[in-house]
């Protein structure tokens, strides 16, 4: 068994590191002013110069086929990518990415929504959850009425991340009554925010937020279809599914950055005389956080790796959401406790962290719902206790 | 133009490093990586490539380890590499270093070599002078700017006070500081090319060396003894109660800093 990585995962690696050492740590401290000013950390177009830097050296697109100028990087090195990201608290993120599911688009479609949302002249949001519809996404109410050639959109939608910024909206409604959600009774639709949707910001206990959008008649004409009639939970469930290796994927950066902060202060904080590092109830602190980061790491590797190989990751996909994202709420609240008042400060990253990572056990599918599917698929008999090992 | 680039892999700067048992600089363990200031020589070939046409070769002298660094100098846009390689090579001062240098870049016959102006291990800053001198061709060294001008080159040399102009007919070796542009970023398409592009392996023999002439057998020198620089003692504190200028005075004066 062979656990290292290859010279081109190492290669990759090393120029995403050494690009968010030297282009995007030295933001961070002004991140952290600004955000205490109530002001976005990282401002649009700071973000999209540091994107066309990393496009120059072709860093651009990570999952985006090579005919649209991505990189269509294997999952592994994706994953390595974002940890490599997660070690930044300044919201970056490499550009030349679109959602998954717009690459179902038409042809016309794609250079009306999909170009350009790569290229980042559009701001695309993706909208399923209802006030009434969350973990049970199949509940939604949003309807979506044939009139001649259009359709004829009404509801609503809560919690859409970029909501309020984006210029358009795939959004999936229900588009006949008669038949399952699931089954050819929703749809999604392309929609632009000139159609006639409305948003409204929703303040939360992290950084930016989501928006609601309001949907009061809204015509949007039958070519803004996605993909076919009826396809429209389908293709809400691979959007969900897309991030399950990578939200994780960033946490782990996110708990190496705040544990190595942990142990530097471990060691040079003292308290009674002597370092908090030679107290037991602080090494245990330090023990479990480095264990429970090796556990999520491997777990979400076997994601990315069984993404690659072509089989279902589903199942391995929702152990390393789960487990990330519980790992690093766990591993940033260690580390607060041993920064004692300064890690309550907005003087480090720390509550930001604590903040920003709590959303992970929520959105893309809750705790709860992860559980609901790894544990169906065993019950059910999907899958084998061992995955590919067994 | 056939550029060959001096590419040394040294255990990276920027965490512990030490020297092992015999005195050596400890690479087993450490975080190796490509000498900084050959990564602007890189870059400069390379840009000096992009104009003048040619081909652009890196140059190893190292370890097996030394191969990742020469991975990496790859996927930066180089087209091949040669890799010196051989157990007896261990210890070796800097006068063997650039007689294997010196014998390796004889079978590559380079117009232009371009080098660091020093590395970050043995920071000796000599190389590209032994190395000139071994082939018999000129040596403009540490510059903070290079122009090609046909088989001219133009460099300027940067000092303490400002900058020197020296020029030399190729063939020529140039050492450079820092100064001279900014390395790029190793492609993600460079990355990827970097494995299929060719490593040529020399050993000793290949160069017409023998093993005694290099290594710990053939060293002008020989490191006896090393000591950790002591920690820097805490500084005196001058606090300014009326008097604090005089006592400044008194201090450095009898430091002779005045
Ligand atoms: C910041 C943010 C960004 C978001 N971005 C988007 C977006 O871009 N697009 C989008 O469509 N949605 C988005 N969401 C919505 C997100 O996906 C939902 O919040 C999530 O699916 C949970 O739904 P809910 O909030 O309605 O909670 P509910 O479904 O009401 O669940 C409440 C709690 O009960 C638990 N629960 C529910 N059912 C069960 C059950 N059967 N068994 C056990 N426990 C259960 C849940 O796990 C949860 O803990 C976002 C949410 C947030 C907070
Ligand atoms: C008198 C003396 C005795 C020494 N004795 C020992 C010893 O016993 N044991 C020991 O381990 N070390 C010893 N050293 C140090 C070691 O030999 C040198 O570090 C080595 O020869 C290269 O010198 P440098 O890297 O400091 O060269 P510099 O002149 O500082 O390097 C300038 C440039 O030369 C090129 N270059 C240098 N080395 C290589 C290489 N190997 N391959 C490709 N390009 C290269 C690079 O482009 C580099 O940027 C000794 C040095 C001296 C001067």
């Amino acid at each position: 068994m062979d656990f290292s990585l290859s010279d081109e995962e190492k290669a990759v690696r090393e120029t995403a590191r050494t690009f968010i050492r030297k282009e995007v740590m030295p933001l961070e401290q002004e991140v952290l002013r600004r955000e205490r000013a109530h002001e976005p950390g990282l401002r649009l177009d700071e973000l999209r110069e540091l994107q066309g830097k990393a496009r120059a050296f072709g860093f651009w697109g990570l999952a985006t086929p090579e005919e649209y100028g991505g990189m269509d990087l294997p999952a592994v090195m994706q994953s390595l990518i974002w940890t490599e990201i997660g070690r930044s608290w300044v919201p970056f993120r490499f550009g030349g990415e679109a959602d998954n599911i717009l690459f179902f688009a038409n042809e016309e479609q794609k250079a009306e929504f999909l170009v350009p949302t790569i290229e980042g002249e559009r701001i695309s949001c993706f909208a399923i959850t209802e006030p009434g519809a969350g973990s049970d996404a199949a509940n939604i109410r949003m309807t979506a009425r044939r009139d001649g050639d259009d359709w004829v959109l009404d509801g609503e939608k809560t919690f859409i991340t970029n909501g309020n910024d984006a210029d358009f909206a795939i959004v999936v409604a229900v588009s006949d009554r008669d038949q399952d959600v699931r089954a050819g009774g929703s749809t999604a639709f392309l929609v632009d925010r000139s159609m006639g949707w409305r948003s409204e910001f929703i303040p939360t206990m992290g950084e930016g937020g989501p928006a609601s959008l309001v949907f009061d008649s809204v015509r949007v004409p039958g070519r803004n279809v996605l993909g076919e009639v009826g396809q429209g939970f389908a293709l809400g469930m691979q959007w969900i599914g897309k991030g399950r290796y990578i939200i994780p994927s960033h946490a782990v950066g996110v708990a190496e950055r705040a544990l190595r902060m942990a142990i530097e202060h471990a060691n040079t904080r003292e308290t009674f005389g002597k370092t908090l590092s030679t107290n037991q109830a602080i090494q245990w602190m330090i023990a479990d956080s480095e264990t429970e980061l090796e556990a999520a790491r491997w777990l979400i590797l076997r994601a990315a790796w069984t993404v690659d190989q072509g089989t279902d990751a589903r199942h391995a996909s929702s152990m390393a959401k789960l487990y990330g994202a519980r790992m690093v709420n766990d591993v940033v609240d260690r580390v607060l406790q041993i920064h004692g008042g300064m890690g309550y400060t907005r003087e480090l990253p720390i509550e930001r962290w604590y903040r920003q990572m709590r959303l992970l056990r929520i959105f893309e599918g809750t705790d709860e719902m992860q559980r609901l599917i790894i544990s169906r698929d065993l019950l059910r008999g999907y899958t084998e206790i061992g995955g590919h090992l067994a | 133009m056939n550029i060959v680039v001096l590419v040394k892999q040294v255990p990276d700067s920027g965490s512990e490093r030490g020297l092992a048992g015999d005195n050596t600089v400890e690479r087993q363990s450490a975080n190796n990586v490509i000498n900084e200031m050959d990564e602007y020589a890189i870059e400069e070939a390379l840009r000096i490539q992009a104009a003048e046409g040619g081909e652009v070769t890196i140059l190893t002298m190292g370890p097996e380890r030394a191969a990742e660094s020469i991975r990496k100098a790859l996927s930066m846009g180089p087209d091949k590499a040669v890799h010196v390689i051989d157990d007896a090579l261990h210890g070796s001062c800097a006068l063997s270093t650039s007689k294997v240098l010196a014998a390796a870049l004889g079978t590559l016959n380079p117009d232009l070599v371009i080098a660091g102006a020093e590395s970050t291990d043995g920071r000796v800053q000599v190389m590209p002078h032994m190395i000139a001198e071994r082939l018999g061709i000129a040596a403009l060294t540490g510059a903070r700017k290079l122009t090609v001008d046909g088989g001219t080159l133009t460099i300027e040399r940067q000092t303490e006070e400002g900058y020197e102009v020296v020029t030399a007919a190729t063939p020529a070796v140039v050492s450079v500081w820092d100064t001279i542009n900014e390395p790029r970023y190793p492609s993600f398409k460079g990355i990827m090319a970097a494995k299929k592009k060719p490593v040529q392996t020399l050993a000793l023999a290949d160069l017409g060396i023998e093993a005694g002439e290099v290594g710990f057998a053939g060293a002008s020198s020989e490191v006896v003894e090393h000591a950790k620089r002591p920690p820097r003692q805490g500084g005196q504190k001058v606090a300014d109660d009326g008097n604090g200028g005089a006592a400044l005075v008194e201090f450095l004066s009898s430091e002779k800093f005045v």
